[in-house]
């Protein structure tokens, strides 16, 4: 091989390995979700959920459940992660999305390195699931299985989240930078008879108010109280 | 040395080197380490939980700390193993030593203005890396945690972390206060420096120097390594709230022994 033969291959060589990593997550051409987000009052469109006859019946159970979660400071899962009156922290890396709510909850990790769910048998159910996205274009879209029924299980527009639950998100940020529309579909024939479907616009915000964590107190018992006892009727 | 060996060892370096380099643009300048992922830190097989957190070069530490050790050491000896501290609106979550140091894989996101650094469950650290400054941790509106306030920034392939900020006492640990490997404390007057560095792509070596003049006679340094678990799966803790499980914590004494 002669000297410039060698230098052809080496371009070559250099080529292949950057666009080999620009397959594997470089942030190039992708938007940068990143940022402190939050819901305002016009952020939601949320129809009415077209629920099972069974899932119409269960409502008042799951609810009941929920508020216990809420009183035993249980980590929230999803949706309600999604749906937190903080601020939503998202970072993104090349290789995975970290969201964090201000409620107590886990860490929601979505991976966009190309890797599969894990079989189901290797998938122990989170309140969050196990997320993976890819990028179609400029949109994220996230695909989450492997819940469990944990925390706060309510779906936007009626529902409630099970293990069955499989839920499919887009996220688009818009060109400005500072709105993100999320879509989510839930999944799961013992819930609702046909995908339900809803869409959140998040507003970005410059700084992240502090304290950034709420501490959540099981034992507190006047909260026990709030949480649990029916309001008494104002009196005039 | 041939072309064609010249050519194979150019390849493999690209090839080896390319996944693990440089992702994430550090602001305003060039690309840094891509240390995102799930690393679980390495035990040279201690044994034991403490035998594994002692496991560190013995710092120089205060008298009256070496003798609270002693008093805790005692305390636990007659049986008293659970802290019994209530659980209070003031009791502040996390505790860092003992997140670094724990079992559980510590889940790291890199982003360019904020390192996420999610534990097993519920909460973890925030280190911005926008280059602020701490916050006032002296200002009545600050709310101290076991995280205390981290900043961060690279220099070269590495990126340090300072840390202040912690809170003075625990609540929902073994023990009423924040041990740091080796016996010593992290509480409000500590200084923590973290030197984070990846050595190849599935190793991640992190330095700890811990500063306060109230619990150490000179710095106290360790290092830990951490393997990728390039196919780990997040996990959650499970565990039923307190509500449902009242004597878990804070009431019994021997007879958890």
């Amino acid at each position: 091989m002669e000297f410039r033969g060698f230098a052809a291959f080496l371009v070559v060589v250099a080529w292949s390995g950057s666009a080999a990593f620009a397959q594997s997550g470089a942030p190039t051409a992708r938007p940068d979700l990143s940022g402190y987000w939050e819901l305002r009052f016009d952020s939601f469109n949320v129809p009415r959920a077209p629920l099972t006859t069974a899932a119409q019946g269960a409502l008042e159970m799951r609810r009941a459940k929920d508020q216990e979660a809420i009183r035993g400071c249980v980590n929230v899962g999803m949706p309600a992660v999604m749906d937190d009156r903080g601020v939503l922290d998202i970072r993104q890396s090349p290789a995975v999305i970290g969201m964090v709510a201000r409620s107590p909850s886990s860490t929601r990790y979505i991976y966009t390195d190309g890797r599969k769910h894990p079989d189901a048998e290797e998938l122990e159910g989170t309140t969050n699931g196990h997320s993976i996205g890819r990028w179609q274009g400029d949109t994220l879209v996230v695909d989450t299985v492997g819940f469990n029924e944990r925390g706060i299980t309510a779906i936007p527009g009626g529902g409630y989240r099970t293990s069955r639950a499989h839920l499919t998100e887009s996220y688009k940020l818009a060109a400005s930078g500072d709105q993100l529309t999320v879509t989510f579909t839930w999944t799961d024939a013992t819930v609702f008879r046909t995908p339900h479907s809803y869409t959140f616009r998040y507003y970005k915000v410059g700084v992240m108010p502090e304290p950034r964590v709420l501490n959540c107190i099981q034992n507190d018992a006047d909260r026990a109280r709030f949480l649990t006892e029916r309001p008494a009727p104002a009196r005039f | 040395m041939t072309i064609r060996a010249i050519a194979a060892s150019v390849m493999a370096s690209l090839l080896l080197t390319a996944p693990a380099t440089y992702a994430q643009e550090k602001k305003g300048t060039g690309a840094v380490p891509e240390m995102s992922g799930l690393w679980l830190v390495q035990d040279p097989g201690s044994g034991s939980w403490t035998d594994w957190f002692d496991n560190v070069p013995k710092p120089k530490l205060q008298p009256d700390i070496i003798a609270d050790n002693q008093r805790m050491a005692a305390s636990e000896a007659a049986g008293n193993v659970v802290n019994r501290a209530p659980r209070t609106a003031a009791c502040p979550i996390g505790n860092l030593p003992m997140m670094m140091a724990s079992s559980p894989p510590i889940n790291i996101v890199a982003s360019r203005d904020e390192v996420l650094m999610g534990a097993e469950s519920n909460r973890g650290r925030f280190i911005y890396t926008d280059g602020r400054p701490h916050r006032n941790v002296k200002d009545p509106s600050y709310v101290p945690t076991g995280f205390g306030d981290s900043i961060g920034h690279w220099e070269g392939d590495t990126l340090v972390v300072d840390t202040i900020g912690f809170a003075p006492r625990v609540c929902d640990s073994r023990r009423p206060v924040m041990l740091v490997p080796g016996g010593g404390r992290a509480k409000d007057t500590t200084h923590l420096v973290e030197r984070y560095r990846l050595v190849n792509p599935d190793e991640l070596s992190v330095t700890f120097t811990w500063e306060d003049s109230t619990v150490f006679l000179a710095p106290h340094t360790y290092s830990y390594t951490y393997k990728r678990l390039p196919e780990g799966i997040p996990i959650e803790n499970n565990e039923e709230p307190a509500t449902a499980q009242p004597d878990r914590q804070y009431t019994t004494t021997k007879s958890e022994k």
